[in-house]
């Protein structure tokens, strides 16, 4: 009865009702599940890298821009405008990981802390998405907007 | 590699303190200076949250996260204040 073309296939007979239980053993479970947890590290620390570097850049640009001195609030909000960019940018390299971590689910608790990280993330993803807009709706009104003229001078 | 992320956390945290103190010299704003260390705490937050975070990781960067928006909020709605005609005004001095 059983197909010889299927390797791996356990056969248990006892008497007539025979149980028959096939297991094609294409890729085992645990080779995907060190596959995917290596990949979901690699993934996950590029989205931390990304989110590392860009506060490092942020800081070296606000403290630069702080010794240079006020009066600069452009400049001030382009950063911050950048700062967001990159915190968005490692967030969607974390979701992408936790996106890989459904493909193996182990525990229903592991499922829950899933589900509860990736909430955050997506709600961060969102509002961080919609300040970035606003700032960046601020910079373009600034620069379209021409400078006030100084009153009482000669022209 | 969590000991990594907790100590990058912690290194972005001491970031933003002095960030928020270049952001204030630079625009004169409290405002403005607790904005740039919200957004930096949301890294940390992030960096925390990276790797094999636990329950109580997980709540307090929920927690953090949630708190910096609330309070970005309010910043928000007391400069909107600020700036609509009809929005609250500072109050004077009684005569």
């Amino acid at each position: 009865m059983a197909s010889s073309r299927t390797k791996g296939v356990v056969g248990s007979a006892k008497g007539n009702d025979t149980c028959m239980i096939l297991s094609v053993e294409t890729l085992p479970e645990s080779t995907l599940r060190d596959a995917i947890g290596l990949l979901v590290r690699l993934i996950e620390s590029a989205g931390a890298l990304i989110i590392f570097i860009g506060a490092v850049w942020a800081f070296v640009q606000f403290v630069r821009a702080g010794l240079r001195g006020r009066g600069k609030v452009a400049g001030f909000n382009r950063i911050r405008l950048s700062l967001g960019q990159f915190l968005v940018l490692g967030l969607e390299f974390q979701l992408a990981g936790d996106v890989l971590r459904t493909a193996v689910a182990p525990s229903f608790a592991e499922i829950g802390q899933l589900a509860a990280i990736a909430a955050i993330r997506t709600a961060l993803n969102y509002f961080l998405g919609r300040e970035i807009a606003q700032e960046r709706a601020e910079i373009e009104r600034s620069e379209t907007t021409p400078p006030p003229r100084a009153k009482g001078l000669p022209t | 590699m969590n000991a990594w992320l907790q100590a990058g956390a912690v290194l972005i945290t001491g970031l933003g303190l002095v960030a928020a103190a270049a952001a204030w010299r630079l625009t004169h704003s409290v405002r403005a200076a607790l904005a740039v260390l919200l957004d930096f705490l949301t890294a940390a937050g992030l960096l925390r949250l990276a790797g094999e975070p636990s329950w109580d990781s997980t709540i307090v960067a929920a927690a953090v996260i949630a708190l910096r928006k609330l309070l970005g909020a309010s910043l928000h709605l007391s400069s909107a204040n600020r700036t609509t005609p009809g929005g609250a005004r500072p109050l004077s001095p009684g005569r």
